[in-house]
This record gives C-alpha cells, structure tokens and sequence, in this order.
C-alpha cells in the first residue's frame, strides 16, 4: 500500500512539471499506470502525443482540438445528412440521382459511404460484448445529432434507411408491393437506446465514421474498433469530469495518432511489404527461433503458422486475448515504449515462450485451441509482461 | 505418440460476408450452444469436432474466416488446403446473397478443384425480416451443382444436417473407404423446426 502511494505519489510529481519530462514519463508508465486520479488517462494523451510536452499549452491545445473535432462532425455528418434530407425531398427534379453511373454524382458516394458505415455498425454494435459499458448512454452525448431537427439524416438514421430501402427494394422482387414490415430492425439483443440518449457504442461508431472519411486511402477495416475501443473506454471511465467529457474528441485524436503508426498492419497491399502485417509476424517467428530454437522448430513442424494466431495478436495489440483491464495494463506498457511496438513483438514472444512445455507436446488441434484462447487465467499479464521485460534485458 | 482417435480428417472453410453468422453456426455445431455475443472474427478462427459417419470416426477440423475484403490475402490461402467449404449468407441481408456469386469465383481461383461445397442462407427463423426468398437460394444453387440449406444457428435448425451432409459428400468420393455410405448419422432429432424450412 505504502508502495503504491509512493507511485502514486512518482505520478504526481512528473505530471505536475511545467515542462514535462518523457522520458521520466515512459519510465513511470511502462510499469503500469494508475487509473486514480485519471493519471492512465493523462499518461496516454501524453504518450499518443495528443498533449504537448509543455504543460501551459495544454487548454489552449485542447480547445482547438475539440474546436476542429466538432468541425469535422459538422461537415461530415451533420451538412451531408442535411443534404440527403433535401435530396431525397427533391428526387426526381435532379440532375443527380440515385441511378447516376458517374462516378462523381453524390448518390454514388453516399452509397459507398452506406456499406462502410453498414460494417462500421455491425462491428459497434458487437464490442466488447462482456461488458455493460458500451451499451450504456453516455452522459455526453453529441447535442448536435440528439437535438438535431427531423431534417437531418444522422447515423443512426442512415444506418435505419439503409435496411429499410433494402427491405424494399427484396419485397419489390417478390412481387408484393405492399409494405408490411415498416419496423425498424433492430437486432434484438441490441436495442438502441431511446431518442435524445446515446450509447457508448455509438460514440465509438462516429468516432470511426468520421475517421474513415479523413482517411479514405485505409477506409474502415474490421479490428480497428478494437483498437479504439480500449482508448475511448479509459477516458470515458475517468474519474476526472473534463475527461469523460470531451472523451469523444480526445480518443479520436489518440486513435488518429496511434492508427498512424500501425496502420500498416491494416493495409492489404502491405502484407507482404517490409512494413506490413507479413513482416511483423516474420519477426516473431525469428524472434522465437533466437531465443528457444526447440520451440520454434517444433511450431515450423507442427506448420503453425503465425497467421494462425499472431496475425490477431499483433493487428489488434493483444485487445482481443486478455480481458480489458489486462489490455489497459499492456498498453500502458505497449505507449510508453520509445520503439514503439517492438515491445508488442517482445510481449507475443513472451507469451509464447511461456507456454513452450504444452506447445511442446500438445498436438496441432490442441496447440491452436491454446494459442487461441490464451489461458490468461494461468498465465497472467503480469507474468507476460515481466518475463517479456526479463528478455529485453537478455 | 497418441493413439489415433479417428479414422479420417476432413479440413472444412467457413466462408461469406461479415456478421452473417459464420461463427455462430460453428459455435451451434461444435458446443451446441448459441451466442449472440461474438466479437467480429479478425483473420482466421479454428474448431474441432469429431463425428461419426459411415462407421467410421471423422475428426473435422473447421476454419473459420473473417467476412470483410481485408483479410482475404489471409484466408484464401486456406482454401488450397479445404476439402469442403461453406459459403454462408443470410437471409435477411440482400447484399450478402449477391456476393454468393462473388464468394464463389473466390473458390474457384484459390481451392482445389473438387472441393466439396455448400450454400447455407442462415438466420432463416426472422422471417419477418426476410430480404431473399428461398428459392432464390435454391436456383442459385442448382445452377452452381451445389447442395443448399437454410438454417438458424440461433433455432438450431439445419445446422447439423448441414455439416454432415458436406463431410458426407467428402467421405463418398475419398478412396479406400471400405463401408458403404450409411447416409447422414444425425444422433438427436433437431429441435425448434420453423416455419421457413
């Protein structure tokens, strides 16, 4: 408890400088950050470089930051859902319609926008299932969107139109014209939350919605709200009101800045690049056969292949292998190393090496159940992470 | 080494768009159980079950893949290797019944050229929410030579029946099998019949 305090206490002190210190910062961090005082949270803006280093310029900073988010959320959701409203009022009167083969008509680009914003929905609705959190409301929702006048096609909205206008369009071609099933179709298990409210899962889709317009070269790829999904929930859980807040803007310019430098585990046409996913996992393997050539050749005789498991490991940073409060735990560690995310290739070898004996004689069927579900109930994060720390030293 | 626990062992790929419920028909087939909670499938997903057919032990061993176009570099590599694959959409969901044609000229490109396969339409207990008739499933079917079924991981409908059959249709044509096919061996009557099978 003494110990604790006295971290606490370290925290305290590094955070409070005028002009911080990140090396002093990383340190602290990579032990591991305390959620008192919403220091994991501070820890993280600080390491994700959404806060400069000097500590007076932080309410300016964020000021604009949220300013510019805010910005985005009108332009991209708020003028275009105006624009759809209007557009459909006057189908028919013009030149642009739904039926447009020009690639640049509107239509064309809202329906592109549609799919994404399809998938972006299925994946939301199914984060973290686990837990409550993301199905509960936020007490801060976007007052722009819950308020906005009936003109406005919101996502919630669109993503409503879209499986209605499919619905029609499947009945036309049935031959039934009359229109039974006007429902709104809500998978039963998720329910959306009632007009004026939103829930945490819907924050995380606009966040993604309007990430995916910014970066149309990467688009939305399923996993990458696995990867906001940890972030948003830190700083939304905070204890400090500020940072619950404006969690919505902060996490995606955490996100925006974190996808930056792993984004090219999420490009296709990098797999087998020198950057890519394929490369990452090369260097696990080597990794492996550097430091327990018995183990990796048993895994290269057994044919598993990194793309077996390491695949999920390294794109999603581990957020799908351990339970959340283990994956905060990781990344404080994961952010806080200065090559970033090697780390992340120590900790997966970490892992594996600590389950050397059963790989060792387990079959094929056995070794992917394992390396699938990692027993983190036995093997626990705190013994990947330390035995991890124990080979960067060696 | 082990005694070998079975006889053969059939490699088999689940394949279709994201969220049509690959993972939930496997979960319904290995534990017999439904959840509607599953995270989405990121790269590839493994199960094994072992079932008895014709006399004879039969470990499969099912990969699932994850739906969206990201990942596919990763999983058709799997499909060199499948000895069957199920191509999934759902019923509810236009798009995902269009791009059947789609799934299907990504089999003939990347699997072996007498991979046994089969078209499930799932989620066949919302009728309400139907989006494609069941005999457009049935026509796309016949037109490919290739077996279909509606199912329901979520009733438990055809699921079973659909596995089965499929390591069925592998058994029949692998060689040195010395029993005659005894048809499929379903231990338990399915339960939860709907309406739309």
């Amino acid at each position: 408890m003494a110990a604790y305090k006295a971290r606490l206490e370290q925290f305290k002190d590094a955070l409070s400088k005028s002009e911080l210190d990140i090396k002093k910062i990383r340190e602290l961090s990579f032990q591991g950050c305390p959620f008192e005082s919403g220091y994991r949270s501070i820890c993280w803006k600080i390491l994700l470089e959404h806060l400069p280093l000097k500590r007076d310029e932080w309410p300016k900073h964020l000021q604009r930051q949220r300013a510019t988010y805010k910005q985005f959320i009108n332009e991209l959701i708020i003028i275009p859902g105006e624009k759809a409203y209007l557009g459909a009022l006057a189908d028919g009167k013009l030149e642009d319609h739904p039926l447009n083969p020009n690639p640049d008509s509107q239509w064309s680009v809202q329906f592109k926008d549609n799919d994404m914003l399809m998938q972006i929905d299925k994946d939301c609705r199914r984060l973290c299932p686990d837990l409550s959190f993301f199905q509960s409301a936020t007490k801060f929702p976007c007052n722009e969107i819950i308020h906005a006048k009936s003109n406005v096609e919101t996502l919630r909205k669109r993503v409503e139109h879209t499986v209605l206008k499919s619905e029609t369009v499947g009945r036309n071609r049935l031959g039934i014209t009359n229109m039974q099933s006007t429902r709104r179709r809500t998978s039963d298990e998720y329910a959306l939350l009632p007009d004026g409210q939103e829930a945490h899962w819907e924050v995380v889709e606009r966040i993604l919605f309007i990430y995916a317009k910014l970066n149309p070269g990467l688009n939305y790829v399923q996993g990458m709200n696995e990867i906001l999904g940890p972030i948003y929930y830190t700083f939304a859980s905070d204890p400090d009101p500020e940072c619950k807040e404006y969690a919505e803007a902060d996490s995606f310019f955490c996100f925006t800045n974190l996808m930056a430098e792993i984004r090219d585990h999420f490009i296709k046409t990098l797999d087998d690049s020198d950057c890519g996913i394929g490369y990452s996992m090369t260097r696990l393997m080597e990794e492996i056969h550097i430091r327990d050539p018995c183990l990796s050749h048993r895994m290269t005789e057994q044919d598993l292949k990194p793309q077996y498991f390491a695949f999920r490991w390294i794109t999603l940073m581990l957020s799908q292998e351990f339970p959340l409060p283990d994956v905060l735990r990781i990344w404080d560690s994961l952010f806080a190393d200065k090559n970033r995310f090697d780390f992340l290739i120590t900790v997966c070898c970490s892992m594996l090496i600590l389950l050397r004996n059963e790989i060792l004689s387990n079959d094929f069927p056995s070794n992917m159940k394992l390396l699938q579900n990692f027993p983190y109930t036995t093997v626990e994060v705190i013994k990947v992470i330390s035995k991890a720390v124990e080979m960067l030293h060696r | 080494m082990a005694k070998k626990t079975y006889d053969l062992l059939f490699k088999l790929l689940l394949i279709g768009d994201s969220g049509v419920g690959k993972t939930c028909l496997l979960f319904r087939f290995s534990d017999d159980a439904f959840n509607t909670t599953f995270i989405s499938t990121i790269g590839i997903d493994f199960k094994i079950k072992t079932v008895e057919l014709g006399g004879k032990k039969i470990k499969l061993q099912i990969w699932d893949t994850a739906g969206q176009e990201r990942f596919h570099t990763i999983t058709t590599s799997y499909y060199r290797g499948a000895m069957g694959i199920m191509l999934v959409y759902d019923i509810t969901n236009g798009k995902s019944f269009e791009n059947i044609s789609k799934w299907l000229r990504n089999i003939d490109e990347h699997a072996n050229e007498d991979v046994e396969k089969m078209i499930l339409g799932n989620k066949c207990d919302m009728e309400d929410k139907r989006q494609v008739p069941k005999d457009r499933g049935t026509s796309i079917a016949q037109e490919h030579g290739i077996p279909f079924l509606e199912t329901s991981a979520k009733a438990n409908i055809n699921v079973d029946k659909g596995f089965m059959e499929l390591a069925q249709a592998i058994l029949n044509k692998t060689p040195g099998r010395d029993t005659e096919p005894k048809g499929v061996d379903i231990h338990k009557q399915e339960t939860g019949k709907g309406k739309c099978c």
